[in-house]
C-alpha cells in the first residue's frame, strides 16, 4: 500500500511536460493541464459537469505509476511527473479513434453537425484514414423527442447529454440503456414530458442530437455566429443567434438557430428555441415616425415594459426629462419598490447572492415562485446543487410543483396571499439564536406566531422540520420569487427578506420579472401608475412603440439592437444586433427631441455610476468565459452602500382568498409575447387545473371558460392538468401582447368562472 | 490441490497436455472441475485466465463464447469507448475465425484491439476480457491455426454446448448477499442517486441500514487497498436511499414489482427482522403470497430494538421496512409469538416457512453467582429492548429511570456491548465501563475502529484483559463485581498466545448494574419436540449453507437462528437466497440452485480478491473520504445521529476512488 497523506497540502507542485506548475489539491490532472495551455485530447469531457470518463482519450503517463491514467478524472498529487504525450498514448488514442470510427456512417455530407464534430475534427487529428476494424452494424431508427431527433447510429455514446440532462437540468430524464454495443440512449419521458430545454443537443460532439427544426437546413460553416445574451428572462444566458441569408432568392437575412458556450454555461428551452421573435417587417415611415414624436411631446406620461436595454431606460429618462413626463414601468415598479425597501435595511444597493453561490449551496429555500416555470435557469441551479451538493431544497408556495419533486425535499405550502405572514414566519424561524439590534428584536417578538401560522397555514412543527432539513448544512440560499412584487406589503416583505439576509448566513437570490428589470429598476425613478396621455414602449397606452410590431410605430426587438441589460447575477451583459432593423430606433425620437447620442451604445457608459454601472464602453466590454470557465461577460456591478435602518410594519391580519384561484405563469418555454410569437414556442393558451378545480368550478377539461382578471375579461379553454392539486389554477399571460395589466398585479387572484361553451361544442 | 489439464490462472502456468497422468502438476485454486454434482465442467474462463479440464475442448468456441458473454453479460459494458466497440469487435473477429472465415489479419486484429482494451478500458471487466482469450491464441494456437489455414469450422462450433456467466466482483464476492457495489457507486459518482439504489435493491433491500450500521465486509476485499486505501463502499450505499427518502419519491425497485399471483401459494416468515424482510421482499416482487409473523409489537427485529437510534435511526429503518410491507403481496403480522403448536399449524397451512426469528437470548457471563433474580443484573437484549421501544416508539418507560447517575459494567465486545455501554452514556450513567477478556486491538477487529473509539469520546471506560469472576449482592441486589486480571502470554511454539490470569490481580468494581453482552442464543421453543430439527453445535438451526432448508422438507431458515449471531449483510444474503430457494420449492417441492447461484457459490470459493494483485492505470495516494461525526457534546446526552453521511462533494470524490473492479467469469459444461 502506498503512503496517503491524509492531510494534503492546499499547494501541491507537478510537472507536466516538463513544466512545473503550482496549483492547489483538488483539481484533476486535465484542468490543471488546460488551465496551462497544455493540450490533452478528449471527446466526452465537458467543463461544467464532473469528469465522465467514457471515452478514454485523455490518458496520460505518470512516472512512477503503472499503466495509462485517466487525467479528466484522476486529482493531480504533489510532486506527480506527468506526460500526456508520447508514443505510447498517441497509439491508444488513435486506437481509440479507431473505434469511435467503426460503422459511423460516412453521411457527413448531410449531417447538421460537419463542419464543427469532434469526431470528424479528431479523426482527421489522429489520422484515421481507413476502418481497419470491422464490427456487424445493426439496425437503428431514428427517435423523435419534441424539438429534439436522436439518431443512435451517429451517437457515440459519450453519454453528455445524460449528464447534462441529470446534473445541470435536473430533469433525469435521459439514461444510458447499456448493452455493449447496443448501447444506446434512452428518453426515458419523451416528448409530451420532455421540458425540451435543448440542453443535450447542445452538448453534443457529433450529429446524433439536433434540432428537429433545424435538420437539413443549413451547413455550420454558412452561419455566421453572432455573439450576444439571451434578452428572454433575467437570466441573459450567453449566447450566439446563427444567421445566414433565408435563401439564395431571398438574401433577407434570417436566424437558423441558437448556441451557446455549452463547455462553461447552460441556457433554457425558451432561448434555444424561442429566437425567432424579430420584428422584421419595419421600414422607415416617416410619416409614423412624426406622429410618434408629436405623442411624445404632449406625453404625460410613458410607460414601457422593462424587456428594454439599460440604453434605451436611460434614454427614456432623459427623453422624460426633456419633455416633462413621469416614467412607469407596470412590469418593474413592484419590483423597483422592492429593491428599494430591501436596500433601506440590507444597507447595500444588491441582494447578496447570485447563481453561482445557489448552485453551491447545501441548503436552499425556495420562496413565492414557481421556479421552474418562471426561473428555468434559477431551477438548473437548484438541481446543480442537489445533484453536487445534496442540498435539501425547502420549496414554499401555494402550489406544489411535482414536476421537480426530484429536486425539492420539502415542499411548504402556504395560503395565496399569506407571502408577508410567511416571511415574518421565516424571519423569527432563521434568526433564532442569532444577535439583532433591539429594534428587529422586538418586532420579531411582537410577532404573533400562532396567528400567523394559522392564517398561513404553515403549521408550527413545519417551521421547525425546516430546521431539522437544514441541520449541520453550511451554505445556504433564499430565492426570493416574483409573487412578491405585486404584493400589497411587498416592502414590508422586501425589509423582512433583507433583515434575513444581513442577520443570518443565507445568501439571498432575488428573481428580477422580467429581462431587464434590475436595470430598469436602478436606472429609472418609476411612478406607479401612468396617467394623462401616455405614450407606451411595448406596453399599452394611447400611443404605442412596438417591437412586436403592432403599435403605431415599430420598434426592434431586442435580438435587433446592441445595448446591455442587468441580470440575476447583478452583472451588466452585452447584446448584439442578429437581425438587421429597417424601422425608426428609440434614439431616432430622442434625438429628435435633443437629448439623443450618435449611437444607442453610447448610453453604456454613462449609466449611472452611483448605482453600481461601471462607465465602460460599450464596444469595451468583454463577452467571452475564461479559460477557468468563469463568465466574464460584461461587469458585475459595483455593490453601493447605502443608508440602513429597519422600520418595519407590524404584520397585520393576512389576506385571504377563498373559492377558486388563478395564478398567472407562464411555461418555461413561453414565458413571454416574445416567445409567443416565435415559430417553436409559440402555444395555445389554456387555462390549467386540477380535477379538484374543475369540480369547484363546475368546469370540464375543453370547457371554453371566461374570467375577469383585474377589471379585464380573459377567455380561455379549460383543460385539466393532472400533475396539478387544489383549487388553484394557473393562467398563461404570454398571449395578453402588450397588456400592462397582468404584469404589474398580484398573481393569485380570486375568480368568478363562467362556462360560455362546452366541450366537444 | 487439484489435477487438472491446462491452467493459466493467476499466473500459474499448468500444461498437462501430453503428459501420462501421473506426472500431471497440480493447481492450489479452488477451480470449479464441477459444476454441479452432475455436471463435470469442461473449463473455467476469467479475469486471470483459463482453466481447461476437457482434453476434447474447443479453445476458439471457447475464446468466442467468452467474447460474447462479455458482450451479453455485462450490464456495465458499453458506457467506454474501447469496452463498447472492442468488445463487439473481438467477438466478431473471434467468431470468424471460429466459423472457418478468419484470416491471420483478423488474429493480428485480434491482438491490437485487446491491447488497447486492456490499456484503456473504464471498467476492470474490458480491461481483463482479452487476458484469457489472448493466453487460448497461444498455448492453443494450432486450433485458430487449423480454422485459418483450412476455412474449417471449430470442431464443437455447431455443438449446443452450455457456457454459463457470471459477473463479479471482489467486494460483490466478498458481500454476504453479493450487492452489486461497482453499479451504485457508478450511480452516486453520476449523481443518479435512484439508479444507485436500484442497484443495491438488486440483492439488498435494507439500503438505508446497510448504508449506516453494515460492518462492510466487503472493504477488505477492495482492490483499492492494493493501490492506498479502501473504498468507503458502506456509506456510500446511503446516499441513494437518502435521495429517495428525502424527495418523497415513490419507491426504486429492481424490477417492476409482479401483481400477486393468487394461485393458493404461500409461504410464512417467523420473525420480521433483516432475514424476514429480505425474504419477504424477494418473493413479494415475485407476486408470491408471504405473511409475516412477529412477535414483538413493531417491525424490524433487533436492528429495531437492538441497534440504538443514533447509529440507526428508526425513520430511516421504518423507510427499508416499508419499501417491503408495501408489496401488495405482504401481509404482517405483529405481536403474534409463535410456539411450537402455532408451527405446526403454521407448517400444514404454508407451502413453505421460513424460520427468521434471530437469536434473542443474552448468554450468561458465566461468573459465580449469576442469578436472574438479583436486581441490576440485565441482559443485554433486555436492557435494549427497552431503551429502544421507548426512543423509537415510546413503549414503556425511559430507561434513564433506571440508570441515571448509576454505575454500569458491561462485559462484551461485541457491536451489541457497544451499544449497551453507548446507549447507558445517553442514559445518564455516572459511570460506565465496558469489561473485554481480550485487548484493545481485537475488539477494534470485532467492531469498527469508529465504534470503540466514539465509545472513548463519549467517556466509557474500557478495562481490556479482565473477567468477572463473581457477583457479588446483598439481598439480591446487585453491590460490587469481582474481577480477574489476565495476560496475554505469547505461545513459545509461535501459537496464539494464551490469556492467563494474574495471580493477584483482582479488584473489585461497585456497581449498579451489570449487563453481560457476551453472546446471544436462539430461543429454540418454537420447534416441535417430534420433529427433531438438527441443530448445529451451536444450538442453531443446521442447514447446507446453500438452500437453506433444515432437516425438515419445507422448512427453512436464515440469518442468526441459523448461523448464530452475525450481522445484517449476512442474514440478508442468507434470506435472499432462501427466497429464491423457496420460490421455486413451493411450485416442484425440489430444492435447487440458479446457474448464477451456483458460480456464486463457485467464485466464493475461488476468491474473487487477491491481495497481492500490482494495480496499473490508477493514480495512487488518494486519500479515502471521512465523513463528518457529531461532536462529543453535540451527541451525548441525546439519540441524533452521529454519523452526518458524505457530503455531496466527499461522496462523488469517495464514488471517482471505485476502479469498477468487474470480472466476468465463464464455466464450459
Amino acid at each position: 500500500m502506498s503512503e496517503v497523506k491524509r492531510k494534503q497540502t492546499k499547494e501541491i507542485t507537478v510537472t507536466i511536460d516538463g513544466k512545473s506548475i503550482t496549483t492547489e489539491y483538488g483539481k484533476t490532472i486535465l484542468e490543471v493541464a488546460r488551465e496551462n495551455d497544455i493540450y490533452i485530447p478528449t471527446m466526452c469531457y465537458l467543463t461544467k459537469v464532473e469528469p465522465i470518463a467514457s471515452c478514454r482519450m485523455c490518458v496520460v503517463d505518470v512516472e512512477g505509476v503503472d499503466g495509462m491514467i485517466l487525467s479528466c478524472q484522476e486529482k493531480a498529487v504533489d510532486g506527480a511527473v506527468i506526460n500526456t504525450n508520447t508514443k505510447e498514448l498517441e497509439a491508444e488514442r488513435q486506437n481509440i479513434m479507431k473505434l469511435y470510427d467503426v460503422n459511423h456512417p460516412l453521411e457527413c455530407g448531410v449531417c447538421d453537425k460537419s463542419g464543427e464534430c469532434d469526431l470528424q475534427n479528431k479523426t482527421l487529428e489522429f489520422n484515421v484514414s481507413q476502418q481497419n476494424f470491422t464490427a456487424k452494424d445493426m439496425y437503428r431508427p431514428v427517435q423523435n423527442w419534441g424539438f429534439i431527433s436522436y439518431d443512435p447510429s451517429l451517437c457515440i455514446m459519450c453519454e453528455k447529454c445524460v449528464r447534462v440532462c441529470n446534473e445541470i437540468v435536473g430533469s433525469e430524464q435521459l439514461q444510458v440503456s447499456t448493452g455493449g454495443y447496443k448501447s444506446t440512449i434512452i428518453n426515458t419521458k419523451p416528448e409530451n414530458n420532455c421540458i425540451s430545454c435543448g440542453e443535450c443537443m447542445a452538448v453534443c460532439p457529433v450529429g446524433a442530437l439536433v434540432s428537429s427544426d433545424f435538420k437539413y437546413t443549413s451547413n455550420a460553416w454558412e452561419l455566421n455566429k453572432i455573439p450576444s445574451s439571451c434578452a428572454l428572462c433575467s437570466a441573459g444566458c450567453q449566447m450566439y443567434y446563427e444567421v445566414k441569408p433565408e435563401s439564395i432568392d431571398n438574401p433577407t437575412e434570417k436566424i437558423f438557430r441558437v448556441t451557446n458556450e455549452y463547455e462553461f454555461t447552460s441556457m433554457c428551452g425558451a432561448g434555444r428555441f424561442g429566437f425567432d421573435y424579430a420584428n422584421t417587417t419595419a421600414f422607415k415611415d416617416r410619416a409614423k415616425f412624426e406622429r410618434a414624436v408629436e405623442a411624445f411631446k404632449k406625453a404625460d406620461t410613458i410607460t414601457f415594459s422593462s424587456s428594454i436595454t439599460n440604453e434605451e431606460a436611460l434614454m427614456l429618462t432623459h427623453i422624460a426629462k426633456a419633455i416633462d413626463a413621469k416614467l412607469s414601468c407596470p412590469e418593474a415598479y413592484g419590483f423597483s419598490k422592492f429593491l428599494k425597501a430591501y436596500s433601506s435595511v440590507s444597507g447595500k444597493s444588491l441582494w447578496g447572492g447570485d447563481l453561482a453561490t445557489l448552485a453551491k449551496s447545501d441548503a436552499i429555500i425556495s420562496l413565492a415562485t414557481r421556479v421552474k416555470d418562471d426561473a428555468p435557469m434559477v431551477k438548473n441551479h437548484i438541481a446543480m446543487a442537489v445533484k453536487r451538493e445534496k442540498a435539501q431544497v425547502v420549496y414554499m408556495h401555494p402550489i406544489e410543483d411535482s414536476h421537480i419533486q426530484n429536486l425539492v425535499t420539502k415542499f411548504v405550502k402556504y395560503e395565496a396571499g399569506s407571502e408577508e405572514g410567511v416571511v415574518a414566519l421565516l424571519l423569527e424561524l432563521l434568526t433564532r439564536d442569532k444577535e439583532l439590534p433591539t429594534e428587529l428584536k422586538s418586532f420579531i417578538d411582537e410577532l404573533d406566531i400562532g396567528n400567523l401560522s394559522g392564517e398561513s397555514s404553515i403549521s408550527e412543527e413545519e417551521l421547525d422540520e425546516i430546521v431539522a432539513t437544514f441541520w449541520k448544512k453550511r451554505r445556504f440560499s433564499l430565492i426570493v420569487g416574483e409573487d412578491i412584487y405585486n404584493h400589497p406589503e411587498v416592502e414590508n416583505i422586501a425589509k423582512m427578506l433583507a433583515a434575513i439576509e444581513k442577520y443570518t448566513n443565507y445568501n439571498v437570490v432575488v428573481t428580477p420579472p422580467a429581462s431587464n428589470s434590475l436595470g430598469v429598476a436602478l436606472i429609472c425613478d418609476l411612478e406607479p401608475e401612468a396617467t394623462g396621455y401616455t405614450v407606451g414602449y411595448n406596453c399599452e397606452a394611447d400611443f404605442n412603440l412596438s417591437s412586436l410590431g403592432d403599435g403605431d410605430l415599430d420598434m426592434p426587438a431586442l435580438n435587433q439592437q446592441e445595448g446591455s441589460i442587468v441580470t440575476i447575477n447583478k452583472q451588466l451583459v452585452p447584446l448584439n444586433v442578429a437581425l438587421g432593423y429597417d424601422g425608426y430606433i428609440l434614439n431616432d425620437i430622442a434625438n429628435e427631441l435633443g437629448v439623443g447620442r450618435k449611437y444607442t451604445i453610447d448610453f453604456t457608459s454613462e449609466l449611472p455610476k452611483d448605482k453600481g454601472f461601471k462607465g465602460i464602453e460599450f464596444d469595451s466590454l468583454a463577452n467571452n468565459f475564461s479559460k477557468y470557465g468563469e463568465d466574464i461577460r460584461g461587469y458585475k456591478l459595483e455593490v453601493i452602500n447605502v443608508e440602513s435602518k429597519i422600520e418595519l410594519n407590524d404584520v397585520e391580519d393576512l389576506p385571504s382568498f377563498d373559492g377558486i384561484v388563478v395564478y398567472n405563469v407562464d411555461s418555461a418555454q413561453n414565458p413571454n409575447p416574445f416567445t409567443q410569437k416565435s415559430k417553436l414556442t409559440k402555444t395555445e393558451p389554456k387555462l390549467l387545473g386540477s380535477k379538484q378545480f374543475a369540480m369547484a368550478a363546475k368546469v370540464k377539461d375543453g370547457d371554453l371558460v371566461e374570467f375577469e382578471l383585474n377589471g379585464k375579461k380573459v377567455r380561455r379553454v379549460f383543460s385539466i392538468d393532472t400533475s396539478l392539486k387544489g383549487t388553484i389554477a394557473l393562467n398563461p399571460t404570454s398571449d395578453m401582447g402588450l397588456s400592462a395589466f397582468a404584469v404589474s398585479s398580484y398573481r393569485f387572484s380570486q375568480i368568478n368562472i363562467n362556462k360560455v361553451g362546452g366541450a366537444n361544442e | 490441490m487439484s489435477q487438472i489439464l491446462f491452467s493459466t490462472w493467476q499466473g500459474e502456468l499448468i500444461d498437462n497436455r501430453n503428459k501420462p497422468k501421473e506426472e500431471w502438476a497440480e493447481t492450489g485454486f479452488k477451480l470449479p472441475l464441477e459444476y454441479d454434482s452432475d455436471t463435470p465442467s469442461r473449463a473455467f474462463i476469467g479475469w486471470d485466465g483459463v482453466a481447461i479440464f476437457d482434453e476434447n475442448i474447443d479453445a476458439v468456441k471457447l475464446a468466442t463464447e467468452y467474447a460474447a458473454q462479455y458482450q451479453i453479460y455485462s450490464e456495465a459494458c458499453g458506457r467506454c469507448a474501447p469496452g463498447r466497440w472492442g468488445g463487439r469487435i473481438l467477438f466478431d473477429l473471434l467468431d470468424k475465425i471460429a466459423r472457418g472465415e478468419g484470416s491471420f489479419d483478423d488474429i493480428e486484429h485480434l491482438s491490437e484491439v485487446s491491447k488497447t482494451m486492456m490499456n484503456t478500458s473504464k471498467c476492470e471487466i474490458g480491461r481483463t476480457v482479452p487476458k484469457p482469450i489472448l493466453d487460448l491464441m497461444e498455448h492453443y494456437k494450432e486450433q485458430f491455426d487449423k480454422c485459418i489455414l483450412e476455412q474449417t469450422k471449430s470442431h464443437h462450433y455447431d455443438n449446443d454446448n452450455k457456457y454459463i456467466a457470471k459477473i463479479t466482483a471482489p467486494c460483490m464476492d466478498m458481500c454476504p448477499t453479493h450487492v452489486d457495489i461497482p453499479a451504485y457507486i457508478e450511480g452516486v459518482r453520476d449523481m443518479e442517486f435512484t439508479s444507485s439504489l436500484a442497484a443495491t435493491r438488486q440483492t439488498m433491500p435494507l439500503a438505508h441500514t446497510c448504508g449506516r450500521v453494515c460492518p462492510h465486509p466487503c472493504e477488505d476485499a477492495c482492490r483499492r487497498t492494493n493501490l492506498d486505501e479502501p473504498i468507503s463502499i458502506m456509506e456510500l450505499k446511503r446516499l441513494g436511499a437518502d435521495y429517495e427518502t428525502d424527495h418523497h419519491l415513490e419507491w426504486f425497485h429492481p424490477t417492476e414489482p409482479k401483481p400477486p399471483r393468487n394461485d393458493g401459494k404461500k409461504v410464512a416468515i417467523i420473525g420480521a427482522g433483516p432475514a424476514g424482510l429480505t425474504a419477504a421482499y424477494y418473493l413479494g416482487l415475485e407476486g408470491i403470497q408471504v405473511d409475516i409473523f412477529e412477535e414483538l409489537p413493531v417491525l424490524g427485529g433487533e436492528v429495531a430494538v437492538g441497534v440504538p437510534q443514533y447509529r440507526m435511526p428508526i425513520e430511516k429503518y421504518n423507510k427499508d421496512i416499508e419499501l417491503v410491507t408495501s408489496l401488495p403481496s405482504v401481509t404482517v403480522y405483529t405481536n403474534h409469538r409463535v410456539d411450537a403448536q402455532r408451527l405446526k399449524e403454521i407448517d400444514a397451512e404454508y407451502d413453505a416457512t421460513l424460520l427468521a426469528f434471530g437469536t434473542r437470548l443474552s448468554k450468561q457471563v458465566r461468573a459465580k453467582n449469576e442469578r436472574e433474580e438479583i436486581k441490576g443484573y440485565w441482559g443485554a437484549i433486555s436492557m435494549l429492548d427497552k431503551v429502544n421501544l421507548w426512543h423509537k416508539y415510546r413503549i414503556g418507560s425511559p430507561a434513564s429511570e433506571d440508570l441515571k447517575d448509576k454505575t454500569v459494567v458491561c462485559v462484551g465486545g461485541g457491536f451489541t456491548s457497544m451499544d449497551v455501554v453507548r446507549c447507558s452514556i445517553r442514559e445518564g450513567a455516572k459511570k460506565v465501563i465496558m469489561l473485554y477478556r481480550r485487548d484493545e486491538k481485537t475488539i477494534i477487529r470485532n467492531t469498527t475502529y469508529e465504534e470503540y473509539h466514539e465509545a472513548v469520546e463519549e467517556g466509557v471506560e474500557f478495562i481490556f484483559h479482565s473477567a468477572v469472576e463473581e457477583i457479588i449482592d446483598e439481598n439480591d441486589v446487585l453491590k460490587k463485581l469481582k474481577v480477574n486480571k489476565f495476560e496475554l502470554v505469547p505461545d513459545p511454539n509461535g501459537g496464539r498466545p494464551q490469556l492467563v490470569k494474574i495471580e493477584g490481580g483482582d479488584f473489585e468494581i461497585e456497581c449498579d448494574f451489570l449487563i453481560p453482552a457476551v453472546s446471544q442464543s436462539a430461543d429454540l421453543q418454537l420447534l416441535p419436540e417430534d420433529w427433531n430439527i438438527e441443530l448445529t453445535s451451536w444450538n442453531t438451526l443446521l442447514t447446507n449453507g446453500r438452500d437453506y432448508m433444515t432437516s425438515r422438507p419445507g422448512l427453512f431458515a436464515a440469518g442468526d437462528c441459523e448461523y448464530g449471531p452475525m450481522t445484517i449483510v449476512n442474514a440478508v444474503g442468507q434470506a435472499k437466497r432462501a427466497a429464491s430457494v423457496i420460490s421455486r420449492y413451493i411450485y416442484d417441492g425440489k430444492v435447487s440452485l440458479t446457474d448464477d447461484e451456483i458460480m456464486e457459490d463457485h467464485l466464493a470459493k475461488l476468491k474473487v480478491y487477491n491481495k497481492n494483485e500490482k494495480i496499473t492505470g490508477w493514480m495512487p495516494g488518494i486519500p479515502r473520504e471521512v465523513s463528518e461525526k457529531l461532536s462529543v457534546d453535540e451527541r451525548k446526552t441525546n439519540n441524533l445521529e452521529v454519523n452526518l453521511g458524505f457530503t455531496g462533494e466527499e461522496a462523488i470524490a469517495e464514488a471517482e476512488r471505485c476502479m469498477r473492479c468487474y470480472y466476468i467469469a465463464m464455466v464450459a459444461v
